[in-house]
């Protein structure tokens, strides 16, 4: 009796075994080199090639070609105004040489070292939350230096 | 002294054989002073990004949307590990596409899936967001997992149409222009030079202080100047012609004002008391065309930025 109930206690841990089956294990190391290059393949990754029927492709087209003649009209445009800034730039030093000599030579002295000012800044999506800086005081940065 | 040697040593380069030319010279200059003014394009540059028209958004939209069918599957496997709780969150947040079954009729055409995606579609992709412990409102404005709200592009000067703001159309450069008392006249400010002979930049910048207060930070752009503009003695603005012939008959009595373009960076620009102006204004180049003389906006307009 005693050695039956042992031997079907044998046998239920027997029977427990191993389920799934014993894989190739891979070092940690070599597993964590392929994922970062499964990452980066294409394999199993890459979206269905995107088939445009003849209408779709035509409006793709309209569109880009839209959008680079808008592009086209900014360059020119900003082209113009360059020019005739720079040949207002060249009456008004040319003008200023006939009637001051001193003027003209003191505002075409080159600006050595000359940087753009800190304070400056690149315009933003959204305005920070304090939009503009109103308690300047020259005095302030001297005194502290 | 120390002006007129340099007065002095700038004429020797240019006429190193005839000294007394160059007295002449100096005399010519402290009499035409008066009829020199500098003036100064003082300018705040936009804080935000410019402003999309229609075509622009729906294009850029437009883009989007394709770079968002053609990419790749998001790598979930190198993000979350299998079989962790964070893996359990994101797969439980994605909304997981409809997978092909057998003997199933499909009106979309039929499923094409890999990586738990739909090939044929563009990949949505949902970040869970973390359960905050829910206690006062207080706490959630502080936590670092809070939605980002950003700040209007309009503002509070734009409601109120405040033209002396300088939070005003945020997208735009903006222009400083005053109402002088003397003639009722938009225009940019300008300061007559005085007997001390100073460099058209300084005096601009001097001017400007005087004008609107010691508390502003400006950055000038260049010492020299950007256009001139050329008035007859009843102080009126000559059209600008690209002929010089013309002019040349009563160039002694021309006033001319020299514009210097600078920046301002930070102050308060407060109008001085003393100054003999009515109003002053911050203004896009749309709204300066509206206000000055069409013959001043044709000699400066193209100064003036687009954006």
């Amino acid at each position: 009796m005693f050695s039956m109930l042992q031997r079907s206690q044998v046998a239920s841990l027997v029977s427990r075994g191993k389920r799934t089956k014993s894989k190739d294990v891979v070092n940690p190391a070599t597993q964590r080199i392929i994922t970062q290059l499964s990452v980066l393949s294409a394999a199993r990754k890459q979206p269905r090639l995107l088939k445009l029927c003849k209408e779709d492709y035509i409006k793709h087209l309209v569109i880009s070609k839209a959008w680079s003649l808008l592009n086209k009209q900014k360059q020119t445009s900003q082209r113009e105004m360059l020019q005739k800034q720079y040949d207002s730039i060249y009456k008004a030093n040319e003008d200023l040489k006939k009637v001051n000599k001193f003027l003209f030579e003191e505002a075409n002295k080159r600006e050595q070292s000359k940087r753009f000012s800190l304070e400056m800044r690149v315009p933003t999506e959204y305005p920070p939350n304090k939009v503009w800086y109103y308690d300047y005081d020259p005095n302030a940065s001297k005194n502290k230096k | 002294m120390f002006k007129n040697l340099r007065i002095g040593s700038s004429c020797n380069s240019i006429n190193k054989r005839n000294f007394s030319s160059c007295l002449v010279l100096k005399n010519e200059v402290s009499n035409s002073n008066s009829l020199i003014n500098a003036g100064i394009l003082l300018s705040r540059n936009p804080i935000v990004t410019a402003d999309m028209n229609d075509f622009e958004k729906k294009y850029y939209k437009y883009q989007e949307e394709l770079s968002r069918r053609l990419m790749w599957t998001f790598p979930q496997f190198f993000y979350f590990r299998k079989g962790t709780l964070a893996e359990r969150r994101f797969l439980d947040a994605q909304r997981g596409p409809v997978s092909k079954q057998p003997g199933v009729w499909f009106p979309k055409g039929v499923p094409d899936i890999m990586h738990n995606r739909e090939r044929r579609y563009k990949q949505e992709i949902i970040i869970p967001r973390e359960e905050t412990s829910s206690t006062s409102g207080q706490e959630d404005s502080n936590s670092i997992s809070r939605p980002i709200q950003p700040n209007s592009r309009i503002t509070k000067s734009d409601e109120l149409n405040d033209f002396k703001s300088l939070e005003r159309k945020l997208s735009r450069t903006l222009y400083l222009v005053i109402n002088t008392n003397e003639n009722n006249i938009w225009k940019f400010p300008s300061f007559q030079l005085e007997k001390d002979l100073k460099p058209l930049h300084i005096v601009a910048e001097e001017g400007l202080r005087k004008l609107g207060g010691d508390l502003i930070k400006t950055w000038t752009v260049s010492n020299t100047p950007t256009a001139v503009l050329k008035y007859s003695k009843d102080k009126k603005l000559i059209i600008d012609t690209n002929s010089n012939d013309a002019n040349n008959d009563d160039e002694t009595n021309i006033s001319r004002e020299y514009l210097i373009k600078s920046h301002i960076l930070a102050g308060k620009f407060q109008l001085q008391p003393s100054q003999n102006i009515k109003e002053f204004r911050w203004l896009t180049k749309e709204e300066i065309e509206k206000l000055v003389t069409p013959n001043y906006f044709q000699q400066i307009g193209h100064l003036l930025s687009n954006v």
